[in-house]
């Protein structure tokens, strides 16, 4: 329970991005948002990885100055680093942090745990850090705006403009000639004949004349109506104080000071500022508290000129006891509600979608059918890290390319750490994207806003994230084959390095014999699935033991098939106006079908104009409930219109298979020539891009926005002139299917129902970012260029290529 | 040195009616008020007619520039806010503005600061008292020329100043929160001045007190920086504290203390981040007090003013030997002990960072700096009593000491040896104090010195360049460095 409280100040890790390491964070502040949610304020701390390369190197040397600098005392230290052995120097890098000054605000369900950072104390060895879980140690500060190291430390100057003049010490018998009567007066002295009694005695005296003070005095009785009040501000600290200041000046005589209390002018009364004030001026001041705070200058200047200032801090100290202070005090009290002192976390256990599917891992063991060592049989490659090939659960590791993974503890250990226990190929286990650095100026802006949203990789079921924008860019380069722009006129396309594939006679020989583990086709269209080399190499040597030297020759020999020749093809592919596929061609609208039934009807408004949802209730006839028909006067015309919706329909149930229905997935993912609904003269650009995301993105499941955004506008259309899509379209028996309408925009369905008959909701979060065309001078200029004829067209048709007189424009840009 | 069991001792209060009423300013946190908090604690607790109460007076600009310089004193003497805009030059150069604000009285508030320290010195001095105290004083931040963390005039550095008149040898020990960079750096290169200074360091105002800080030239081994870690309770404190001094007073044999009572070093405090309760940071108190010692206590930070208070009356209540009650008695400012108007606080349950390692080896790194010293000759210990008689009488014409006092109260006088209690009532109330204040105010004191000139400040600047034309190099970097 304690462990999973999150408090102020304590250091935490934060995941912001599943495949990245965690970031790690002191909670600053803990606020409630009004929608509920607990923002943490954070203060960031790096980790080597984030630092710049020449930063680090900065860092080493400071470090290697400290141990030279600190001669003997700090011997010991020095031996420990020595002590350390290559792995645990590798290790020990992953436990430096660097403090920043930065503070942002993340969401704090992000946190994943606890984690101690302290300040390196030389006296203490380095691997007390290693030793335990979760420690790190910081002794620099990070400015990432600056891109500067300092160390945390102050300085003690020394000079004369610093320190003092000693005074010299004096002779025995040689004095100052200070005199105590010039430095101090007394106000009290112990040492008198009264006993402890006989003081108390004196002020139960002066409070007793204090009382009766109040009774003869006509203002006071005017605040003070019963005898009981008068007794009570007879008795503040003022009269005590009073009090024995008397008895001090009548040198502590009982007789002459009781006789000073009661002089012939009438009995002492001493009041403070509590009942010196009136009402009327308390009114004053509590109303010029609420408008100006607590500057009693200004509430002198513009409420209260009458006093002095002391008076009114000395009142306002006072009036702090008072009830109407802890009345206001409460008001404030709730008003800070929202800042939490704590804030309760439940251990994360959702799986990370670098997690490795096991099943997949099997399947491929299993293809060779060998039965080999199941280690092996899991699939390729071991553990990046340890080296271990038995783990019950991997996570991909790395660039999708290079098909890495991790075992289960290498994997935490890498989450928390930010490297590899193991110094491996990867050098320190930099994070790819993290090698690549940040590069220009302009970047150092987005810099400060990073954390709170990172760059997202758009590109079908890519989603990977980047801290900086830059970053994305070469991610678009490198991993997607686009060039993005954004703005800089730099390149940021970098080539890759080229790499040569050595392919030997065995490998070659292995690729005819092994056919069938390997599955060439299937390989080349699902390029990210491992391959299980170990089966290979097995199922090789067997083979070949069978095979005579000639009949191997002979397997290696290339055979050429006959394609066509290449400008054939080339020239068939560049056919600019190929013949619309059939399934292309629309229906007429006559013929279309209508629809039965509408699946999901929408719900009605409530009164704030929200949708109002309900559990669907899985009695048939609950189904009877026309949720849409309910509030008429809601309904949005608009609606009723496109679904065509009929009530007496509303029985059939057909909603269920709905979403089993195969075409929803070979829909969206239709490798259609992209139309995204945007600047038109651009698509000529497009269908590469989007062509090389499909397969490039590491998910063959998710589904291409763009194959979406397809969907939806024909979807849209059909909907719009009340028809239905063609039935080879829709893939077998014609299930209709509902176009929720949201904002009037014609939008995939958001509902999907799940096992429980309960409606699920695509959070609008999870939704791909957001595409812009950038459209510069140049482009508009293009557009106006174009026959309005042209642009009818090239809307209708997108994929097609439009000419215009500057094909050279053929940039995206990808904003957020 | 040996320590002596408790005895009553003449204890000398400074205090001036009028230091409750310096306000620095909406928003915060120093507040003089707490002083008079104390002082309204004293009296109803009935320990203020257990001693001698001055008034202090108000020091003179001579005695200030003992240490500070002319020219700072006479910009704080002729600072107010409504004349601020004529000084804005000055005002960055003193560091007068964010952290130490212009206010109303500026001026006379360290007047009377200052003015409590250097009397009780001088009391200490002619040996007319044993124990001075003076909470309206530890400002020990305030540097020979410059405004500090709340601290404009080192009250401490001008008492010390005066003590080393008549003391070869004068120990500071401060257990503020923050360290106690303004002393120590007043004495830097003195041997005669040993600073101890307990603090939490580490991206913590003022930056300075490094465990290798140890001073410079003479006074090399005369600075003694404890490094502490958040949430220090304590029992790690006293683990630390009491070994340390008594090593430091063992080896460099002061015949002055003076012990900065900070009290931000509290549970709760508004700026700091320890763990400790009134009893815990009294016992500092208690032990320094038993090596009977002329002993100047000052106040200092704390700025959960009800603890500080708190701690100041039960810190009084110890020097005087006096035992009191953990109800708190009816006084003007009762309403701030709610909920549970006890004497005593509870700790939190904040962790603490220090392990016992890590403690073990600081002190076994500082007890290792303690042994370069040289060996003190142990003279001047012995010198007080021979004169104390005489000076005695110089300051005491104010009692009637003809009168002999009747014999029932001088019994009354006589110390009852028990010790305090630590079983009394420990676990009330309840954690009231709320540690996010922290954070509000911390950046603050950061960025005031982020804010001082390049020359000034005291950052040890690594790099300044901006890794900017380096993406060639880039790449080969990360393959050199991280390989």
């Amino acid at each position: 329970m304690t462990a999973n409280m999150y408090r102020v100040g304590d250091y935490v890790y934060f995941e912001t991005s599943s495949t990245s390491p965690y970031q790690i964070r002191r909670i600053e502040e803990l606020n409630k948002t009004p929608s509920g949610n607990v923002e943490a304020k954070v203060m960031c701390f790096y980790r080597r990885r984030d630092l710049p390369p020449q930063l680090i190197q900065l860092a080493d040397k400071h470090q290697c100055a400290l141990d030279e600098t600190n001669g003997s005392p700090t011997s010991e230290s020095v031996l420990s680093n020595e002590q350390l052995g290559p792995k645990q120097r590798h290790q020990m890098k992953h436990r430096e942090l660097f403090l920043s000054r930065q503070v942002e605000t993340l969401p704090a369900t992000h946190i994943r745990g606890k984690c101690s950072v302290t300040l390196l104390n030389e006296t203490e060895a380095l691997c007390s850090y290693l030793n335990k879980d979760d420690m790190f140690f910081y002794c620099l500060v990070y400015d990432p705006t600056q891109k500067t190291l300092l160390a945390d430390k102050g300085e003690i100057r020394v000079g004369s403009r610093y320190q003092c003049d000693v005074p010299p010490l004096l002779k025995d018998g040689e004095s100052d000639n200070r005199d105590l009567t010039e430095t101090e007066t007394l106000v009290w002295t112990p040492n008198h004949n009264l006993n402890d009694r006989q003081i108390d005695q004196v002020l139960v005296v002066s409070r007793s004349v204090g009382t009766f003070a109040r009774a003869l005095d006509c203002s006071s009785s005017v605040k003070q109506p019963s005898l009981h009040m008068s007794a009570a501000a007879a008795s503040r600290d003022i009269t005590l104080f009073h009090a024995m200041d008397t008895l001090h000046r009548h040198d502590y005589d009982l007789a002459s000071a009781m006789c000073s209390l009661v002089p012939s002018s009438g009995p002492v009364l001493c009041r403070d500022e509590m009942e010196e004030w009136s009402a009327s001026e308390a009114n004053l001041f509590e109303e010029a508290l609420d408008k100006y705070g607590k500057d009693f200058n200004d509430i002198r200047h513009d409420f209260l000129p009458w006093k002095t200032l002391k008076n009114i801090i000395e009142y306002y100290y006072m009036w702090k006891t008072t009830d109407r202070y802890v009345q206001q005090k409460r008001v404030k009290a709730v008003e800070a509600e929202s800042k939490l002192k704590q804030v309760y976390i439940p251990n994360y256990n959702k799986t990370n979608p670098a997690a490795l599917n096991n099943n997949k891992g099997v399947l491929n063991g299993n293809s060779n059918g060998t039965g080999t060592d199941p280690a092996v049989s899991l699939g390729g490659k071991a553990c990046e890290s340890c080296n271990t090939s038995t783990c019950t659960q991997w996570y991909a590791w790395g660039p999708s390319h290079m098909q890495c993974r991790l075992c289960q503890q290498c994997w935490s250990y890498w989450k928390k750490y930010g490297g590899l226990k193991i110094p491996t190929r990867f050098g320190d286990g930099m994070d790819f994207e993290g090698g690549i650095k940040k590069r220009s100026g302009s970047d150092v802006e987005d810099d400060k806003g990073m954390g709170h949203r990172p760059h997202r990789c758009n590109i079908g079921g890519c989603g990977k994230e980047f801290k900086l924008k830059a970053h994305l860019g070469r991610h678009y380069a490198t991993a997607h084959g686009i060039a993005v722009r954004a703005g800089s006129p730099r390149p940021v396309m970098k080539t890759r390095t080229a790499f040569y594939l050595l392919t030997t006679a065995l490998t070659r020989l292995s690729r005819r014999l092994c056919r069938h583990i390997m599955r060439p086709r299937h390989a080349a269209r699902a390029p990210s699935f491992a391959i299980n080399i170990q089966a290979v190499k097995q199922e090789c040597a067997a083979q070949m033991v069978n095979k005579s030297q000639q009949e191997l020759k002979q397997l290696m020999l290339y055979r050429k098939r006959n394609r066509g020749s290449v400008t054939a093809i080339a020239s068939k592919l560049g056919h600019t106006g190929p013949p619309t596929p059939q399934w292309l061609i629309l229906t007429d609208k006559t013929f279309l079908p209508q629809p039965e039934v509408v699946a999901f009807p929408k719900p009605p408004k409530g009164p704030d104009g929200s949708l109002l949802y309900e559990r669907v209730p899985n009695k048939p006839e609950a189904e009877k409930i026309p949720l849409n028909n309910t509030s008429p006067s809601l309904k949005r015309r608009t609606y009723e219109d496109m679904n065509g919706i009929d009530s007496s329909s509303l029985h059939a149930p057909t909603a269920k298979r709905l979403a089993k229905d195969p075409s929803s997935s070979a829909l969206t993912s239709l490798p259609a020539p992209t139309a995204i609904p945007i600047s038109r003269h651009h698509a000529s650009t497009v269908p590469p891009i989007m062509a090389g995301a499909a397969p490039l993105g590491s998910v063959p499941m998710s589904v291409p926005p763009s194959a979406v955004d397809q969907y939806q506008a024909m979807m849209a259309v059909a909907a719009a002139s009340q028809t239905q899509l063609p039935p080879g379209l829709m893939g077998g028996p014609v299930a209709p299917r509902q176009v929720a309408q949201v904002n009037g925009k014609p939008k995939i369905a958001q509902m999907t129902r799940s096992g429980s008959g309960r409606k699920q909701f695509v959070n609008w979060m999870d939704a791909p970012d957001d595409l812009y065309f950038k459209a510069t001078e140049n482009s508009k200029k293009i557009r106006r260029q174009i026959s309005s004829v042209e642009l009818r067209r090239a809307a209708r048709k997108p994929w097609r290529f439009l000419k215009t007189k500057l094909d050279d424009l053929t940039q995206v840009v990808v904003l957020d | 040195m040996a320590t002596q069991p408790h005895s009553r001792k003449r204890v000398c209060y400074y205090y001036d009616s009028d230091i409750g009423n310096y306000y620095y300013g909406q928003g915060h946190p120093m507040k003089p008020h707490r002083i008079r908090m104390t002082h309204n604690l004293l009296l109803n607790y009935g320990l203020y007619r257990k001693m001698e109460i001055y008034r202090p007076h108000k020091a003179t600009a001579e005695e200030m520039t003992k240490f500070h310089s002319d020219d700072y004193i006479r910009f704080l003497r002729s600072i107010r806010p409504d004349n601020m805009a004529e000084y804005n030059k000055q005002m960055q150069r003193f560091n007068v503005g964010e952290d130490c604000p212009v206010f109303d009285g500026l001026y006379e508030f360290c007047q009377l600061s200052a003015g409590g320290s250097v009397a009780a010195a001088v009391k200490l001095n002619k040996q007319a008292s044993e124990i001075c105290i003076n909470w309206g004083g530890g400002l020990h931040h305030a540097k020979k020329s410059e405004a500090s963390g709340f601290c404009y005039v080192n009250d401490i550095v001008l008492g010390i100043l005066e003590l080393l008149k008549y003391h070869q040898r004068v120990l500071y020990i401060d257990i503020d929160v923050h360290h106690g960079d303004g002393v120590e750096e007043a004495f830097y290169t003195t041997d005669r001045v040993m600073t101890v200074s307990f603090h939490k360091y580490g991206e913590y105002f003022p930056g300075t007190g490094d465990l290798r800080d140890i001073g410079a030239g003479k006074g090399k081994y005369y600075a003694v920086n404890i490094p502490l870690r958040d949430g220090m309770d304590d029992e790690a404190y006293e683990s630390i504290f009491v070994p340390i001094i008594s090593k430091v007073m063992e080896t460099f044999q002061p015949s002055a203390v003076v012990l900065q009572c900070g009290a931000d070093s509290l549970t709760g405090d508004r700026l700091g981040c320890f763990n400790l309760t009134v009893k815990g940071h009294g016992k500092c108190v208690e032990f320094v007090k038993k090596y009977n010692l002329p002993f100047m206590m000052v106040g200092g930070g704390g700025y959960t003013i009800r603890n500080v208070s708190r701690a100041w009356t039960y810190e009084t209540s110890v020097a005087l030997g006096v035992e009191i009650a953990n109800e708190l008695p009816y006084n003007d400012y009762f309403e701030y002990f709610g909920p549970d108007f006890k004497l005593h606080i509870s700790p939190s349950n904040m962790a603490n960072q220090n392990t016992p390692e890590y403690l073990e080896k600081i002190k076994t790194r500082l007890f290792e700096n303690l042994r370069m010293l040289p060996h003190a000759p142990g003279v001047q210990v012995q010198t007080i009593p021979d004169d104390a008689i005489n000076e005695e009488s110089d300051n005491e014409d104010k009692v009637d000491k003809d009168e002999r006092l009747p014999q029932k109260d001088l019994d009354k006088r006589i110390a009852p040896e028990n010790e305090f209690s630590d079983s009394e009532d420990e676990g009330e109330g309840g954690r009231r104090d709320n540690r996010s204040y922290k954070g509000r105010k911390r950046p603050r004191m950061e960025k005031t010195t982020e804010n001082k000139e390049p020359e000034e400040k005291p950052k040890e600047e690594v790099k300044l360049e901006k890794s900017e034309e380096s993406s060639k190099t880039n790449s080969d970097d990360t393959t050199t460095d991280t390989g």
